[in-house]
């Protein structure tokens, strides 16, 4: 009962016209504000707003004050075991909805696979497991963080229904995160 | 009786090197200690030092290799006939103007007795000297005030037959009417004679370690004596934004915003703000038992301690430490162990489980 | 451009990378996963492993050579197989080393250096060191220098020492190699940077391999200290320190020192738990380190998890997440270079045609 009042839900609340909204969850909060920043800059036609948040479940005062939410993207940085570890527990408190088509995992920090490659593993399998896509995302550069605020974006248009003879869904479909055949057959039942 | 025979052979010992000229110890501890003072601060200690003529640091030139300067400043002090002691008093200006050059740990003394409050400096330093002298020979003394009351003492300790070694000479910092004590680079030999001397001049019973050790000195002693802003909890009215920036668009909202001030103030609360003292380390001996949570809890025999030794070391521990709790990678409130450090004003602690299991 | 996008692109085209040969021990479907430039490869990881027995490594291998190995930090690479390296030309490649640092240290130099008064190389073979068939002789390169202005009587000096070794190699892998080859993926190294990379690039050029930089995973400091422990009733460990940083500003170092005895206590608890004698579970491994993270946790409420974890030590030695290791009992050398043989095997690329 208290798990199911904590638990976001995709449609409670009703759409407003020519607008989106975006979660970003991310434990470090080293990347998310920047990310938003991009995000709102860059979108001049519809009215985009950025939430930002260290995890979930989010806090049960702002639930009126917080609009419908139509993309939630996980950041996880794999330098870090706990980025890992909070990604993992947040997202049971997804409502099952969104994850058709309404959520996906940012990765940082794969390129030092010397630390971090069990962990991509791990989120890989937690992304598939989810059919939710994975992108990865150089945060470094102000390059890298421009290209990832622009795929998300992008992202983030289809799941509020703005784009024409596309849905969240459909996109869901093609871009979700697959793990080899071979790997799958052998994969424990999801986790999360 | 043993007294005056002391003095006589200090003074014996004294007049026979100080006759020579420029000996080779005070050669190698003049070369020693102008290689450690750089360039930049050159011109200002020698000027202090006041031991070469008006002339002789007037023909210096600093903007010349360093090489050069060492050169010419050891001929410039082989002329004056400069002995170790004026060669140490060199060493201590430099020291005192830069109290970063080794490991400050300090002592706290205990059961004062009623005259020690109106002790004065030159009553401090006889006794001092006197003092230290009965206890052991051949120890080269050197005792001045800087600043309002503090007092920088600089021991070079030698042995029954052998010089005082001034290549590792003891300093301890007092401030006259406060019961703590720094002390740098002391061996545990001589430990035991500093600590009584220092209780019989400062007027006191006793004197104890006050775990607290670190590269800067006033970083130490402004830990201990609380001389440095912390905000206490009552403290509720600093403006927010100073703490975290505002969102940069109307359109970006944190949805853990309150509890990011909350953990800013925190954080403040525990490891102060602003400037903090630049302490490096903060050690735990740990014997409590085992607590690692779920099932091997029950597996390990709680009645024994799981022996550890943590310690935290950084550049800066309480800026890191707050930066660990206001960023999330410690937790609020933050533990009593790490809070200690500033309310206690120390940093080495020996932790047991309660008495009551 | 390239390498943008094979860093950003969503995965879904996995179909087409090459996969190395499966190892013939446990394994579950934990892979590990290694891009090379352009490519994706996948290798098994270990999920067990056998205990570390002490072994008197001295009964089969010279004390003397055996010697030169411990006590020094070896800085870790990995070599991809040797082209047409003989064992029986260590002599030959002697001169051959000596003469190519000779021939780039003088480069760019004035006045010439007589050849006497330069680096002298020897290679030697570590008899005795392997452990299985397919394992090819360790071989040990020692560089002598004697200074330019040393008098007659000096002794050159050793001023670089490195080996190549392989133990316990994945002998699918070693079977796989064309006949030409010989593989000692663990390349170890000490002394000055330059002559490291004077030494590299001989290799490189004499033998067509590449080296890389080792740097190791935390599941392998983690093996490392669980094993070490495990010692700890053969032979005192004096005690267990771990050493993590933490991201935060300016950083922040926690080291953790356990005694001895309670440390070798709990990993006997948590071995008991299910253990079948001498193999050891990544789940053991884990839940050994995670009790040490939460009794921490407990006291000082601070996640070591947010950090990582970097150096691990014991009295029988020492090993840094950058790809640095210290050796200081023999008797346990088997068991930690045939975790290291596996950990360069596994960051190898994998090329095509292998």
């Amino acid at each position: 009962m208290k798990l199911r009042t904590k638990m976001l839900k995709p449609f409670r609340k009703v759409p407003v016209l020519n607008a989106a909204n975006v979660l970003l969850v991310e434990n470090e909060e080293h990347l998310h504000s920047r990310l938003a920043d991009i995000i709102v800059q860059n979108e001049k036609d519809v009215n985009i707003t950025v939430r930002l948040a260290r995890k979930l479940p989010l806090p049960v005062e702002n639930q009126d004050s917080r609009p419908r939410i139509d993309l939630v993207v996980f950041i996880v940085n794999l330098m870090s075991e706990r980025s890992v570890q909070s990604a993992e527990q947040s997202v049971r408190y997804l409502d099952s909805g969104f994850f058709l088509g309404k959520v996906c995992f940012l990765v940082t920090g794969a390129r030092c696979l010397s630390v971090s490659s069990t962990r991509l593993l791990t989120v890989r399998k937690m992304a598939s497991s989810l059919h939710c896509p994975l992108l990865f995302a150089e945060d470094q550069t102000s390059e890298g963080v421009i290209a990832a605020a622009v795929r998300l974006l992008g992202i983030l248009k289809v799941a509020a229904g703005l784009v024409p003879f596309a849905t969240g869904l459909s996109l869901n479909s093609v871009t979700h995160c697959i793990l080899p055949s071979d790997l799958e057959q052998n994969l424990d039942s999801p986790t999360c | 009786m043993s007294l005056l025979f002391n003095i006589v052979i200090s003074v014996v010992l004294y007049v026979c090197f100080t006759s020579l000229n420029m000996d080779d110890v005070a050669r190698t501890l003049l070369q020693r200690t102008l290689r450690k003072i750089p360039t930049r601060k050159l011109e200002e200690t020698i000027k202090k030092w006041s031991h070469l003529s008006r002339r002789q640091q007037q023909s210096l030139n600093y903007t010349q290799s360093k090489w050069i300067l060492l050169q010419k400043l050891v001929s410039f002090c082989e002329d004056n006939e400069l002995t170790v002691r004026h060669v140490s008093e060199l060493e201590m200006i430099y020291c005192m103007e830069n109290p970063n050059l080794g490991t400050w740990k300090a002592c706290h003394l205990t059961d004062a007795e009623d005259d020690a409050t109106s002790l004065d400096l030159m009553c401090f330093k006889e006794q001092f000297k006197s003092h230290l002298a009965e206890l052991t020979r051949n120890v080269s003394i050197k005792i001045k005030k800087h600043e309002n009351e503090t007092i920088w003492i600089r021991i070079a300790w030698g042995e029954n037959f052998i010089k005082p070694n001034h290549l590792k000479p003891t300093y301890v910092v007092h401030d006259l009417q406060t019961p703590y004590v720094f002390i740098c680079n002391l061996s545990s030999k001589n430990k035991p004679l500093l600590y009584q001397t220092l209780v019989l001049a400062t007027k006191h019973g006793s004197i104890k370690d006050a775990h607290l050790s670190g590269r800067n000195l006033h970083a130490v002693r402004d830990l201990l004596m609380g001389n440095y802003h912390q905000t206490f909890p009552t403290n509720h009215q600093r403006p927010l934004e100073e703490m975290s920036p505002p969102p940069t668009h109307p359109n970006i909202e944190n949805e853990h915003k309150e509890h990011a001030e909350k953990r800013q103030q925190v954080a403040c609360e525990a490891f102060g703000e602003g400037k903090v003292p630049k302490l490096e380390t903060a050690t735990y001996t740990l014997e409590t038992r085992f607590r690692g949570g779920g099932s091997i809890d029950t597996l390990v025999d709680g009645e024994k301690p799981f022996r550890t030794v943590v310690q935290f070391a950084s550049t800066s521990l309480l800026e890191s430490l707050h930066h660990c709790v206001s960023s999330g990678i410690a937790d609020a409130p933050v533990s009593p162990l790490l809070s200690s450090i500033t309310q206690k004003g120390r940093n080495y602690f020996v932790i047991t489980d309660k008495a009551d299991r | 451009m390239d390498v943008r996008s094979a860093v950003s692109t969503p995965v879904t085209q996995y179909t087409t990378h090459r996969r190395s040969k499966s190892y013939g021990r446990t394994f579950d479907a934990t892979s590990r996963f290694c891009y090379t430039p352009g490519q994706l490869t996948i290798t098994r990881i270990q999920t067990s492993r056998e205990t570390a027995k002490a072994r008197k490594i001295t009964d089969k291998v010279d004390p003397e050579q055996v010697a030169l190995l411990v006590k020094k930090e070896w800085k870790l690479s990995y070599v991809t197989p040797l082209y047409q390296f003989r064992h029986t030309k260590l002599k030959v490649y002697s001169r051959h080393l000596s003469a190519f640092i000779m021939a780039e240290k003088q480069q760019g130099m004035a006045v010439e250096v007589g050849l006497e008064a330069g680096f002298k190389v020897t290679f030697s073979t570590v008899l005795g060191m392997a452990e299985t068939k397919d394992d090819a002789e360790t071989v040990f390169i020692q560089i002598h220098n004697k200074p330019v202005f040393a008098s007659e009587g000096d002794a050159p000096k050793v001023v670089w020492s490195g080996w190549l070794t392989c133990i316990n190699g994945d002998p699918e892998y070693l079977q796989a190699l064309p006949p030409e080859f010989v593989s000692l993926p663990l390349f170890c190294s000490s002394g000055a940077e330059s002559l490291t990379f004077l030494v590299k690039s001989w290799f490189e050029r004499t033998f067509d391999c590449s080296f890389g930089s080792m740097g190791l995973d935390p599941t392998d400091l983690h093996w490392l200290a669980a094993l070490w422990t495990g010692c700890h009733s053969e032979n005192n460990i004096r005690s267990l320190k771990l050493v993590w940083t933490l991201p935060s500003q300016p950083p922040l170092d926690v080291s953790l020192t356990v005694n001895a005895q309670d440390a070798w206590d709990l990993w006997d608890k948590v071995r008991q738990q299910d253990s079948t004698d001498n193999s050891i579970s990544i789940e053991e491994v884990k839940r050994f380190i995670t009790g040490i993270e939460s009794h921490f946790f407990r006291h000082f409420k601070v996640y070591l998890s947010a950090g990582v974890l970097k150096k691990v030590s014991t009295a029988l030695g020492s090993v840094h997440l950058d790809g640095k290791i210290k050796i200081t009992c023999s008797d346990y050398m088997t068991t930690v270079l045939t975790l290291l043989t596996e950990c360069a095997i596994l960051k190898m690329p994998i090329l095509p045609g292998c």
